[in-house]
């Protein structure tokens, strides 16, 4: 655990249902996952995860909470003012999940943290396959990563504009009367 | 910044057999997923460029190939994807968690109880629900049964595009067995929606297990079957020995898992190594071969059918003796209270009322779960902001990451051998697009 | 109304026996039943039979759909007793453009595209739900049903459909078009 706290631009480490998180600064992100690979053995990059949070602690959470911790029953009907996720950093989260093909399969979770318009670092140069990952976060949060040899859109047409996933991005469709969907 | 970081040298350890084929890296080094046609030739020689569209003979589904040929010999090529870009994730959100369920299925339509899968084990990760034996052992039987529906499907389609032409149907007539067994327990024949936060939705119909136990008897007959046309033809021993090479280190740094990881001679299974359901608790071997080519995947694939086929045998052993256990938790705030008490209840119907309309809730996190799915590692990434909808839902593809070596797979072939060589990575165009 | 040979002005020649009257060839048998028992036939009920008979499919397999497409072909739903299991890869072959999938926006221009190919006569099952009206999918990169930019003949639901739905479809697309329907861009008045 303490080889955690080497990596080059540790912040902090969370553990959550048996998964290890360490946030590491934006700017040494190739350098935090090059020593993964090498120093850790994590050799197997799983995915390049982009989460936007906008307006995350805006909406509340109420009623039913479902059930390991937050049931509140003595709080009935409290129209989201009772629990309130956590704020986050930033607006994006950006996760590698890496795997050591060894015993017990150990994971581990680097995230940093950044905003609207800032770049990050391409993994590329550390593992290959974070080619295709990467553009995928681009077309689909419009994160741009410096260096990424070919950062274009992949599943998107060329010419379409805005990035879909991002939460103030419309869901698109035709309008159906009666409909939950935003 | 075109060089790779150079590795200490200290990372190789990871479980491997045999001798690689080649020395050192054959990833194109400037952009990995993209063969590029050497200057010289591109101005000396006579390159032409097709197009493998979306719409092609082969049966892969939409993807695109841009090919550089000098005559035959494969000089260039770069893939297109995204065809059949759905918006899954962004569907996902949504919806409330339990209508959530019915999208991952259409991920991945081969294998498409694993995605299921993946996706309830993510939500009963972060909910801490207690899952009932009958309904591991259940899921376990299933998702084997859709292992050896996929490995077929691969099988068929491409023995096909060999010329192999009476596989197919060979293949597909196992697959309308499994996919009978599918019909018989869950009421659909594909895209079962079986699988419930928390267990099943049902209960196992009776009548299941002895048509369950006939598919096991014949199956490994069909197996031989399959080796007795194919194994020892000369046409499809040299259209597949030696063609399509990567080598375990290229394999792992391009993110390949699977039985493509297995083929290139790494022992990693994680049905094995980072178990799930109830996989510690059957016997089976995991296929690893050393040739990394295109008929080592297929003798991974093959084996790992009778591997399936005794994974099946031994759930169906166990399962009997769980008669009228319950197949679904208990946690009523998460789970349908059965509908009988909903005539008695009145709690029943209030929480009946409330997880139907507006969707039970789980805890605000985010987690990671990886199964192996016939194609690789196939991982949902969820986070949830505690509501009855999940914020974010990412699908690791493991056909994406397949797609991605095709061009390190494709040095010196001729286009005939990229048709083996496309096919053999077995990628799904609905889970490379999403 | 069924009409007789007489109606037509069919009148036997009676050399031998001239007061004999209207024989019952011209009395009993109908248009419908003569050309049954002889087999003739107009030269368009011939043809659309022959083009029922053979009609090929495109080998347009997108998604989920596909693969119970494949099933249809396959040795219990034998489509072949139709005459169509000869999946033509070439749009200027095919006949029928099964869009077996959901498609997306980027898949519309090449869907387009092959379908100008076809040569008519040509028809289109949309098959499965996303498809028809772009299924559980109502979102920013599905086409919200395929007859937005093709002409449709038949529409085959469910999520995917079963081999026996599709090939009801396929059935009664032969049914319509041996009645005389005609296809749909004839119907719809779609430029092709």
């Amino acid at each position: 655990m303490t080889d955690l706290a080497k990596i080059p631009g540790y912040a902090e480490t969370k553990e959550a249902h048996g998964e290890t998180t360490v946030v590491v600064a934006r700017d040494s992100i190739r350098a935090a996952c090059a020593y993964a690979r090498d120093e850790l053995g994590y050799a197997f990059l799983a995915d390049i995860v982009a989460t936007d949070y906008l307006d995350w602690s805006g909406k509340g959470v109420s009623g039913y909470i479902g059930t390991a911790t937050g049931r509140d029953l003595n709080l009935p009907m409290t129209q989201g003012l009772q629990a309130l996720p956590e704020a986050k950093p930033a607006r994006f989260s950006l996760s590698y999940h890496l795997l050591a093909l060894r015993q017990g399969a150990p994971r581990l979770r680097l995230q940093c943290w950044l905003d609207d318009g800032d770049t990050v670092d391409s993994v590329v140069p550390v593992w290959p396959a974070a080619d295709w990952f990467e553009r995928e976060q681009y077309d689909l949060m419009g994160i741009r990563f410096d260096g990424h040899p070919n950062l274009a859109r992949l599943l998107m047409e060329d010419d379409w504009e805005g990035h879909p996933l991002r939460k103030d991005y419309p869901i698109g469709g035709e309008p159906v009367r009666f409909s939950a969907a935003e | 910044m075109s060089a790779t970081i150079q590795n200490t040298g200290r990372t190789r350890r990871w479980p491997i057999v045999g001798e690689p084929p080649y020395e050192g890296t054959r990833i194109p080094s400037r952009v990995p997923t993209v063969l590029d046609v050497p200057p010289v030739l591109r101005e000396t020689g006579d390159v032409l460029q097709v197009n493998f569209g979306p719409n092609h003979p082969s049966t892969h589904g939409v993807l695109r190939l841009i090919v550089d040929l000098d005559g035959e010999l494969v000089v260039g090529l770069s893939a297109v994807i995204g065809y059949l870009h759905t918006g899954f994730e962004k569907n996902m959100e949504q919806k409330t968690w339990w209508k959530a369920i019915t999208y991952p299925e259409r991920i991945d339509y081969v294998g498409y109880q694993n995605n299921e899968l993946v996706f309830v084990l993510a939500i009963e990760k972060m909910l801490q629900l207690e899952v009932p034996e009958k309904a591991t052992w259940m899921r376990m039987l299933l998702c084997e049964l859709n292992r050896i529906h996929s490995h077929l499907v691969y099988l068929g389609t491409s023995a096909l595009e060999l010329g192999a032409i009476s596989m197919f149907w060979y293949c597909f007539r196992e697959r309308e067995t499994i996919l009978d067994l599918f019909e018989l327990v869950t009421g659909q024949r594909m895209h079962t929606r079986y699988f419930q936060a928390g267990g099943l939705a049902e209960d196992i119909p009776t009548g299941f297990y002895p048509e369950a136990r006939k598919f096991v008897e014949w199956m490994p007959h069909a197996l031989d079957d399959y080796l007795t046309l194919l194994d020892r033809n000369q046409i499809w021993l040299e259209r597949t020995k030696g063609v399509g090479l990567l080598s375990a280190d290229d394999a792992i740094a391009l993110g390949q898992s699977g039985p493509v990881l297995r083929a290139s001679g790494v022992d990693w299974d994680l049905r094995r190594d980072q178990t799930y359901l109830a996989y510690d608790q059957v016997d089976f071997k995991v296929p690893v071969y050393t040739g990394c080519d295109v008929y080592d995947r297929y003798r991974v694939r093959m084996d790992e059918m009778a591997e399936s086929v005794k994974i099946v045998r031994q759930c169906i052993d166990r399962l009997e003796r769980m008669e009228g256990q319950p197949w679904i938790t208990d946690d009523r705030k998460v789970v349908l209270p059965p509908r009988e008490e909903l005539h008695t209840s009145m709690e029943s119907l209030i929480h009946h009322f409330k997880i139907v309309t507006e969707g039970y809730r789980v805890p605000a996190g985010e987690v990671y779960v990886a199964i192996e799915s016939p194609r690789g590692e196939c991982g949902c990434y969820v986070v949830s902001d505690g509501g009855p909808k999940p914020w974010r839902v990412h699908f690791r593809a493991p056909s994406l990451a397949a797609l991605q070596a095709t061009a390190t797979c494709a040095h010196n072939t001729l286009i005939a051998d990229l048709i083996a060589v496309v096919g053999s990575l077995d990628a799904v165009m609905g889970d490379t697009d999403r | 109304m069924v009409t007789r040979l007489r109606d037509h002005g069919l009148q036997s020649e009676r050399l031998l026996w001239p007061t004999k009257g209207p024989s019952r060839f011209e009395e009993e048998l109908g248009v419908e039943e003569l050309e049954q028992a002889l087999g003739m036939t107009t030269l368009e009920k011939a043809v659309r039979w022959a083009q029922t008979k053979s009609m090929w499919p495109d080998t347009f397999g997108l998604a989920c759909c596909a693969i119970e497409m494949m099933s249809i072909v396959g040795a219990r739903y034998d489509l072949a007793r139709f005459g169509m299991e000869a999946f033509r890869s070439s749009p200027r072959q095919a006949d029928l453009l099964i869009v077996s999938g959901r498609v997306s926006h980027k898949m519309a221009a090449p869907l387009r595209q092959i379908y100008d190919q076809m040569l008519e006569p040509k028809w289109v099952i949309a098959m499965g739900a996303c498809a028809s009206s772009g299924g559980m999918f109502n979102n920013y990169a599905i086409l919200q049903g395929v007859d937005r930019i093709v002409p449709v003949d038949i529409y085959v639901p469910f999520c995917p459909p079963r081999p026996e739905a599709l090939m009801e479809g396929i059935i009664r697309l032969h049914e319509a078009h041996l009645a005389g329907v005609p296809p749909a861009y004839e119907r719809k008045q779609v430029a092709t």
